[in-house]
């Protein structure tokens, strides 16, 4: 998979990694079963420290979105969540908090937002359907 | 609590030369494992603090620490575990680069030759080739190689990039990050000056900022990144009255305003979004504009 980093974004370096990986695994971009670049030649590739690529990682097994096999890497795992439903539900509010706001100053309408988010939705089921072809 | 020595640990150091203080009461406290920038202008005081460090100069007063060991009274044991990369290399014209590595190697009780034959390899470099034949860039790359082989707990890098071309400067970070954080990354600290800032920024974990031989600002970069924005926000007529406190105006102009918020940004988001922009947008400064933005005069604030 690639990665792009945005030093300009606010998020911190390590978190938008984490945030690839997972969007990655939720389109499709990267399959169950699929080995991660190391940590060596990713930090080496992205200039960034070692530690940043390592403490993503980290992250990423934490969350259960990927597992570390010693000697073979870092595989992204079958989807699943370790959350409980309701406290994933809730994250998600946070994002979706973020996007109305935002949506309220760039004066997009309820129906209009709620007509994008089905948008999107195609879009990822659309990118996923390729992508396993 | 136990809190691990850190790796370097400065207190109120002060150097002067004859009347000039070049440092004047700089303080810094690297953790082993970060990759740690110190950035300053040009004579802001980041030599002479390194060469204190190193033990090349007394401190006219307050202490200097490597690994929790006074380098003037410990100097054997410190420069055992450190390795340093000054921003004029040299070496013996006569030498060769094998001879060179051979020299070097020669002080050092561990030196791992995989490491040299790799690196070698990677910049091409001749080892038959006398080292007064070689490029500055060539140069640095040897001193590089003779950083990196013995293993050391601490590089200290001294405008290791400043006057090289941008290719060797992608080699040099990429050796930096691969071949020298690869074995031990707990124990493997940077400790990089320079003002070529932006070449760095993803390399560095935490940095302190220094002018006129002062600390100016400490903080980990992420945090840094978060804390210091960019807010540009465009209106559909001219906003009269805008309340800017706590801002640094950068641009203003009719309906356009761009400005710098230091830790603020939500509150100073807040109330532009009150005016009702046509586009209101943020984005963190790179640690380059955070540089600049720290040493600016605080005149400019609106």
């Amino acid at each position: 998979m690639r990665f792009q980093l945005n030093f300009k974004s606010g998020k911190p370096v390590y978190l938008q990694l984490v945030d690839q990986v997972k969007s990655a695994a939720a389109s499709g971009a990267v399959q169950p079963g699929e080995l991660l670049p190391s940590i060596r030649p990713l930090a080496e590739e992205l200039r960034v420290n070692r530690n940043t690529v390592a403490k993503a990682y980290a992250e990423l097994e934490n969350q259960r979105v990927i597992e570390t096999i010693a000697g073979k890497g870092c595989f992204v795992r079958e989807s699943g969540s370790p959350f409980k439903k309701d406290i994933r539900l809730k994250l998600l509010a946070q994002e979706i908090d973020d996007a109305v706001v935002q949506a309220h100053h760039l004066q997009i309408a309820r129906a209009e937002f709620l007509r994008l988010a089905e948008d999107r939705f195609d879009a990822f089921e659309h990118k996923r359907t390729s992508a396993g072809s | 609590m136990i809190t691990e020595t850190p790796v370097i640990e400065v207190n109120g150091l002060v150097r002067r030369y004859g009347r000039t203080d070049a440092v004047n009461g700089i303080d810094l406290r690297v953790q082993a494992g970060r990759c740690y920038g110190f950035f300053g202008r040009n004579g802001a005081g980041k030599t002479t603090t390194i060469k204190c460090l190193l033990n090349l100069l007394r401190p006219t007063s307050g202490q200097a620490k490597l690994f929790g060991l006074d380098p003037a009274r410990h100097e054997v044991a410190v420069k055992s575990r450190l390795a340093y990369v000054p921003d004029h290399v040299a070496f013996y014209p006569w030498m060769s680069v094998r001879e060179t590595l051979d020299y070097f190697a020669s002080f050092r009780g561990h030196w791992n030759l995989d490491t040299e034959r790799r690196l070698l390899g990677q910049f091409r470099l001749d080892v038959r080739q006398k080292t007064s034949h070689l490029s500055k860039g060539q140069r640095t790359q040897l001193a590089l190689i003779t950083a990196i082989c013995p293993e050391p707990e601490l590089l200290v890098l001294d405008e290791p990039t400043s006057g090289l071309d941008p290719i060797v400067r992608r080699e040099f970070i990429q050796t930096v990050i691969g071949a020298y954080q690869e074995g031990e990354p707990g124990r493997r600290t940077v400790f990089v000056s320079t003002h070529l800032i932006s070449e760095f920024e993803g390399l560095i974990d935490e940095f302190t900022i220094i002018e006129h031989g002062r600390n100016v600002l400490t903080l980990p970069a992420d945090t840094a990144r978060e804390r210091y924005q960019k807010i540009y926000a465009r209106f559909s007529v001219e906003p009269a009255g805008l309340d800017l406190a706590g801002a640094r105006v950068l641009r203003r102009q009719g309906r356009e305003i761009e400005i710098v918020v230091n830790g603020n940004s939500s509150d100073v988001l807040e109330r532009l979004r009150a005016r009702s922009p046509e586009t209101l947008t943020a984005e963190s400064l790179s640690l380059e504009e955070i540089f600049v933005a720290a040493l600016q005069p605080e005149g400019v604030t609106a």
